[in-house]
């Protein structure tokens, strides 16, 4: 019994080292090949061409009063021509609305609604400014319903060919649009449903009238240590699955989409506190039950930066909602897993989610609890277990610093001295620093979810960006 | 040195397994090591790269703005010109200067026309780096070959238009778009010649690209699009389209009918899109008369035509849609119905309660 025990966690173990270091390399190809790919490539001929695709942000807004004019005025300052801004006032209890209409010159208007995806009514309307330089912008005030609502009235208003979701309080990089599009225009062999890009953690940065001007790496541990957590997710992870086509989430942060088929298979789920990977599973499902060849494209520029939590107790709000996010939407779609209909999706992607995803924290707290039975009886072959923990931290430590490497060699954002060796620190820091947290948040994210089935979305804090 | 040789004993005593695992250990800590002092070298490189190549660029930006106000008014070079000439020269063989010079000249080229481009024309020829550039076309990468093409569109190198169609229908979208991009800045309408040949797909970014190439030379006589409204290369049809909308090409009216019946529902729907664009008239009857064999979304694009186009005899097949099932015939149906006759129009408002409608006619109503 011992044996199987040892086994079993030894095989978890290689099978997660293992696709780590697939993955890994993948997306150095793809990197590679996505690099040389764009090099030339003049973005200023088309950002201001009348005949590119049309666009609509939408932008969620609950209780954002704080920063939600310097937010909108960022999204308005995009460079691509053919975009509108929609800004969708969930029922905020503060006022964010007045700000708006005040700081916008906004009007109410009247608007058909074509109601495609239910959703909460409005509440005090349409607002559009009278100042023609606000004229892309669409302001919707409606009653509270929750992000997933919220966006999906912004599907509805719509009325662009692409629909990109977006955080309100996201900065996104002047030809974002445009970068983010690009895939879905390029694509010949298929549909392109979905495209993402990389998000960074603005923490610290100094950000004047929408604009990131300096990028700097912030002084709380917990800070720097998402920021190497988002380089490992988005350059050595996401990248390999987009590669693969086996992309399963898109960050609710910033993501494009082709509306046709958001609209299609229902917009958001409004009953899930992770709408954005939800989504991208239900479409990539409508698909491949369509036997319609299709895509999620993934592109590695950093397009969008964000506030990442900066104390602990949201952290692990916002990881208990991850987790959650993540049991809600496999079990949802449990009949893609390790199904062969849903090609590489059921039999890559899902497993793979499942397996070193959903699992990983509760096989990682089992092995916790097995250890602890261990020493209880004086079990411990320590020559083993010394070992065996030296090898995952070391290896852990490899993985970080290669993704930093990898965004050095591609986008080199932190240029500043010393920068590089405080980068490795955290490498070295990080797995005592800040994996206990994600641990214990996924933990808790379970017992929530099983337990505590009302626990909708956690609150998140927003202190602004720094400005110059 | 005790120590030592008892962590050695006690390794060689170890299962294999842990011996395989320390020998892991001891490889990642290498790699570690040598990982992190790449690191280092890597972001000390890279500042000092973007230092060094700063100071390049502006030495060679003044190098050649020197060169651009040597000359005198003949077309021969003056000694001072050569004499910079001889010195860029020197400098291309690394390739880390070349580029360099490649983008100061290009960067140049963006806010200079008249004399002086072809003057820097001209520099880039005498330098040599014209060589490099047709060398970058024989190579077996395919980056490679596509910078080549875009180094000599740029720097508008006609004569060697030959070479650069050989790759029209590279495996490469990368290099085909570097070989449209070429043929379509300097040969204009004439470059379109390509779409006759090409059996690739032309992607929809691509073809933004050429549509803004084209619209920059405004004096242009437009190509005939017939042909290639009828190309068995769906992306030139679209290409077509494209071209026949801009330039309100209203001469391919029968070749735009004639595609109404395309096996592909997204050049019939774009095509119902551009005869309504177009404002041609006569084809409201063929769609009508075959409107229930249309897809919803051809239903959908007729409607929408039909609220630009709309005459007195459309009401009966208007009255006929007002109650729908899809959102966006019932709205124009609706409009076009109040557009046409008023008091019809206040007769059906009450037709039924059904919210959506309600909705649809308080919205005519006050818009």
């Amino acid at each position: 019994m011992t044996f199987i025990i040892h086994f079993l966690f030894f095989l978890y173990s290689f099978m997660i080292i293992s696709s780590y270091i697939i993955l890994g390399i993948i997306s150095v190809f793809e990197t590679v090949e996505y690099m040389k790919k764009n090099k030339f490539v003049n973005y200023n001929k088309i950002l201001s061409s009348n005949i590119s695709p049309s666009i609509s942000i939408i932008a969620p807004a609950y209780n954002e009063s704080l920063n939600i004019i310097e937010n909108v005025r960022s999204l308005l300052s995009s460079h691509y021509a053919n975009y509108d801004v929609i800004i969708v006032n969930d029922g905020s209890k503060d006022d964010s609305l007045e700000k708006l209409i005040l700081a916008y010159s906004l009007i109410p208007v009247d608007f058909l609604i074509n109601e495609q995806i239910p959703t909460q009514p409005l509440r005090n309307g349409i607002y559009k400014s009278t100042n023609p330089a606000f004229e892309k912008l669409i302001v919707v005030d409606k009653e509270n319903g929750g992000k997933a609502d919220a966006l999906n009235m912004g599907l509805n208003i719509s009325t662009n060919k692409y629909v990109a979701c977006i955080d309100v309080d996201c900065l996104l990089i002047e030809d974002a649009l445009l970068k983010l599009v690009k895939p879905f225009l390029e694509t010949t062999d298929r549909d392109v449903i979905a495209a993402g890009g990389v998000i960074r953690i603005a923490n610290s940065c100094v950000i004047k009238q929408g604009k990131l001007l300096d990028v700097n790496l912030p002084e709380k541990m917990l800070e720097k240590g998402q920021i190497l957590e988002y380089l490992r997710a988005f350059l050595l992870g996401r990248m390999a699955w987009s590669r693969l086509n086996g992309l399963l989430v898109i960050s609710g942060a910033f993501g494009l989409f082709d509306k046709k088929i958001a609209i299609e298979v229902g917009g958001y789920d409004t009953n899930t506190v992770g709408e954005d990977m939800e989504i991208i599973v239900r479409m990539r499902r409508y698909m491949e039950e369509k036997k319609l060849k299709y895509k999620v494209a993934y592109i590695p520029d950093p397009l969008c930066w964000t506030e990442a939590p900066d104390n602990y107790k949201i952290f692990i709000s916002q990881r208990n909602r991850w987790t959650r996010g993540t049991i809600e939407t496999l079990r949802k779609h449990r009949k893609i897993g390790f199904n062969r209909k849903y090609s590489s999706m059921g039999t890559l992607s899902y497993p793979y989610w499942f397996l070193f995803e959903r699992m990983a924290p509760i096989v990682e707290v089992l092995g916790v609890i097995y250890f602890s039975y261990l020493i209880f009886h004086n079990q411990v072959r320590w020559d083993y277990t010394i070992a065996f923990i030296l090898l995952a931290y070391l290896f852990t430590v490899l993985f970080s610093i290669a993704a930093i490497i990898s965004e050095e060699l591609t986008y080199h954002q932190y240029k500043k001295k010393g920068t590089g060796f405080k980068m490795i620190m955290i490498a070295f820091l990080e797995p005592f620093v800040i994996h206990p947290f994600i641990l214990y948040a996924a933990i808790v994210g379970n017992k929530d979810y099983y337990f505590n089935k009302k626990k909708k979305w956690g609150a998140m804090t927003r202190k602004g960006m720094a400005k110059a | 040195m005790l120590d030592y040789n008892y962590f050695i004993e006690n390794f060689e005593k170890s299962p294999l397994i842990i011996q395989v695992v320390w020998a892991f250990i001891m490889t990642i800590i290498f790699f570690i090591i040598i990982i992190t002092i790449y690191l280092k070298y890597l972001r000390s490189f890279l500042r000092a790269n973007e230092k060094l190549k700063n100071k390049i660029e502006k030495e060679y930006e003044t190098l050649v703005i020197n060169y651009l106000y040597a000359g005198d008014e003949t077309d021969k070079i003056s000694s001072e010109q050569q004499s910079i000439i001889e010195q860029l020269k020197s400098n291309i063989f690394e390739t880390f200067r070349r580029n360099i010079l490649i983008s100061t000249l290009l960067k140049l080229s963006y806010e200079i026309s008249g004399e002086m481009a072809e003057s820097l024309h001209r520099l880039y020829i005498q330098t040599g780096l014209l060589d490099y550039s047709l060398s970058k076309l024989k190579s077996r990468k395919w980056n490679i070959i596509a910078d080549g093409i875009r180094e000599l569109t740029l720097f508008h190198v006609k004569e060697v238009q030959e070479q650069v169609k050989i790759h029209i229908n590279h495996p490469k979208t990368e290099v085909r778009s570097a070989m449209q991009l070429y043929l379509v800045n300097l040969f204009h309408f004439e470059g379109l010649d390509f779409l006759n040949n090409i059996t690739t797909p032309i992607s929809e970014w691509d073809q933004i690209q050429l549509l803004e190439v084209l619209q920059l030379h405004t004096n242009q006589r437009v190509t005939s699009i017939n042909l290639w409204l009828k190309s068995s290369n769906e992306s030139v049809v679209f290409f077509a389209l494209k071209l026949a909308k801009i330039y309100n090409q209203y001469g391919v009216k029968d070749e735009l009918i004639a595609l109404l019946d395309h096996k592909n529902i997204k050049i019939r729907i774009e095509v119902i899109h551009l005869l309504s664009y177009l404002n041609i008239i006569d084809v409201k009857t063929i769609l009508k008369n075959k409107f229930k064999e249309l897809t919803l979304e051809e239903q959908i694009a007729f409607f929408e035509m039909m609220e630009n186009l709309y005459e007195m005899t459309d009401k009966p097949f208007v009255m006929e849609h007002i109650l729908n099932t899809n959102f966006e015939i019932k709205f124009s149906a609706l409009k076009i119905l109040r557009n046409l006759n008023i008091e019809e129009f206040n007769r059906f408002k009450n037709l039924t309660v059904e919210p959506e409608f309600v909705r649809i006619v308080k919205y005519i109503e006050s818009n």
